[in-house]
């Protein structure tokens, strides 16, 4: 057996547990740039408040109906995760984070316990030691336990837990799960499979294997097996390593002045760095965007970006900042109002296996010590503490954040304060 | 592993050459007061408080509490609590009839729970962090 454990409304959830009250007030959590809505709780769900709503259109229900609004913390967020996913962990002998609020759980060798109740006992742990309400679906597949889930959330609300235990109960819930709901199940396939007569995850169950191989590829046939109970979609317990690096941000106002846009461009850099460093990997390009903003059409638009490679492939951040200012200094053009930049590092390679070029005059075992001293002071005394002297103090490229909350469990001056 | 360089310079030993140090095989980590004060870290969190309801309970005002959300509040606790939407640190009294928050100062009363407040522990508080010139400062 599969589990899916899932955060309920993860994001406005991690608001509430530091503020209590915001019990049963709408609260809605919104992207990065505060630019529309990506997190809605219940109360916020039914005043029909859709996923990705932007911020200026719900402006007078906000008012009216007193809905809580935040800015995206993912520092908490991020914290938050850490804490619920080891405490589920610690329930079963292995399990996979799927998403930041979202794991599978392996239930296998564990055939003669009532997982229902083990189930309930998970959320009411979660609950309880960190505050955050979860549901939690079990089933033969990892395809039926994601199901499971979807089908607890709508069917057993107040257990908040199902446990598709025999086929009775996974005949029931594939009868009430439309193709469209299937995990693995996109739009195309969504209108294909509903012309062709196969509306409910029940049907396509039953359709022909041939018929689903010829139209669905291999991918069709993986998902037919984890329908019918045969577990076909394999464990990822490792993050495998990621082939491209993207740090890019919209800036919090529309900007004109070129050492602004730099500076952005400088820590954008800096952080693709980091992240190259932690996943051991150096990259052999590394590439530059700029835009103007393509919405505002009564605006002159432009657009481009250039690829830099260096000659060694690198990790290093002041190589990375070099090449990336270079890049920007040749597709940079006065008199625009740029709303985005971002630098994405591509051509990934494991740290171990670069190719030295022969007129390669750094010194790399050295800038490899700088590089580890840099990583480690910043980690200890916090986040950018040492840094390059052109990512600049000022920020002004950055985000709109005007509703953060603090960051409760990270920083000691940000922690909750409580009149006694 | 740590190899023996590892330590040297964790523990910024001169090493005389000769004779190497006495103390090199009976090298420990350093006491961490984070295993030391907070046993569950995944349910552990920390409060700064403000006010004096609990001075009596070596609790001065602007003490740091860490509170433990894994424990089950047991009577005569000291909690950190939600009533009606608003977190405040009290012992907790209970038996099987009543509940109460009580304070520690008698300048305060102690608060009876009834069924239409709406009363949950937060968390139970297992340690407080004072700062030795905020206790000066209620001495006075």
């Amino acid at each position: 057996m599969y589990a899916l454990v899932d955060c309920n409304n993860f994001y406005c959830s991690c608001e509430r547990v530091f503020n209590p009250t915001l019990e049963n007030r709408p609260v809605i959590v919104l992207s990065n740039n505060d630019g529309c809505a990506i997190a809605r709780s219940e109360e916020a769900k039914a005043l029909g408040i859709v996923m990705g709503t932007p911020l200026f259109m719900i402006q007078d229900l906000i008012q009216k109906k007193d809905i809580a609004v935040f800015s995206s913390n993912y520092t908490l967020y991020g914290d938050l995760s850490e804490r619920v996913m080891n405490t589920i962990g610690s329930f079963v002998p292995r399990m996979e984070m799927y998403s930041i609020d979202e794991a599978f759980l392996d239930f296998h060798d564990m055939s003669y316990t009532d997982l229902l109740q083990l189930g309930i006992t998970m959320k009411s742990t979660v609950k309880q030691n960190i505050g955050i309400p979860v549901t939690i679906g079990i089933a033969p597949t990892k395809t039926l336990a994601k199901m499971a889930n979807r089908y607890a959330k709508k069917k057993r609300k107040e257990v908040g837990v199902f446990w598709a235990a025999n086929k009775e109960l996974i005949h029931e819930m594939l009868l009430y799960t439309q193709v469209g709901d299937i995990w693995g199940i996109g739009q195309q396939y969504t209108l294909f499979l509903k012309r062709h007569g196969i509306h409910t995850a029940f049907d396509l169950s039953k359709a022909p294997e041939e018929w689903i191989r010829v139209n669905m590829s291999v991918v069709g046939q993986r998902l037919l097996n984890e329908l019918n109970g045969i577990p076909s979609i394999e464990w990822e317990f490792e993050t495998p390593a990621k082939k491209n690096i993207c740090t890019s941000r919209s800036f919090g106002n529309l900007l004109t002045d070129k050492n602004i846009i730099k500076e952005a461009i400088c820590n954008h850099a800096a952080a693709c760095a980091l992240k190259l460093r932690k996943q051991k990997s150096c990259c052999r390009i590394v590439h530059v965007f700029i835009n103007t903003n393509p919405h505002k059409t009564e605006e002159a638009q432009y657009s481009r970006s250039i690829n830099v490679e260096p000659e060694t492939a690198t990790n290093n951040s002041s190589e990375i900042i070099k090449h990336a200012s270079k890049g920007f200094d040749i597709i940079f053009k006065e008199g625009y109002r740029y709303m985005k930049c971002g630098v994405i590092v591509n051509d990934l390679i494991p740290e171990d296996e670069i190719q030295h070029s022969m007129f390669d005059c750094a010194n790399r075992p050295k800038d490899k010590i700088i590089m580890n001293a840099l990583d480690s002071i910043n980690k200890s005394l916090g986040k950018e503490i040492v840094r390059f002297a052109v990512q600049g103090f000022e920020k002004k490229f950055r985000l709109k954040s005007e509703w953060l909350s603090p960051s409760y469990t990270t920083n000691i001056n940000h922690i909750l304060k409580v009149k006694i | 592993m740590k190899t023996v360089a590892e330590f040297i310079a964790y523990f910024n030993i001169q090493v005389p050459t000769g004779f190497p140090s006495p103390a090199m095989d009976y090298l420990e980590e350093r006491i961490d007061l984070n295993k030391v004060f907070i046993q569950h870290p995944f349910s552990t969190f920390i409060v700064e408080c403000s006010g004096d309801s609990m001075i009596n309970a070596f609790i001065p005002h602007k003490a740091k509490l860490i509170v433990d959300r894994s424990l089950t509040p047991k009577n005569g606790d000291i909690v950190l609590a939600v009533v009606n939407g608003e977190f405040t640190v009290k012992f907790l009294k209970k038996n099987d009839y009543n509940c109460f928050l009580v304070p520690a100062n008698s300048k305060y009363n102690e608060l009876k729970i009834t069924p239409e407040m709406n009363m949950q522990v937060w968390g139970v508080v297992t340690n407080i962090i004072t700062d030795t010139s905020d206790v000066r400062k209620c001495m006075l």
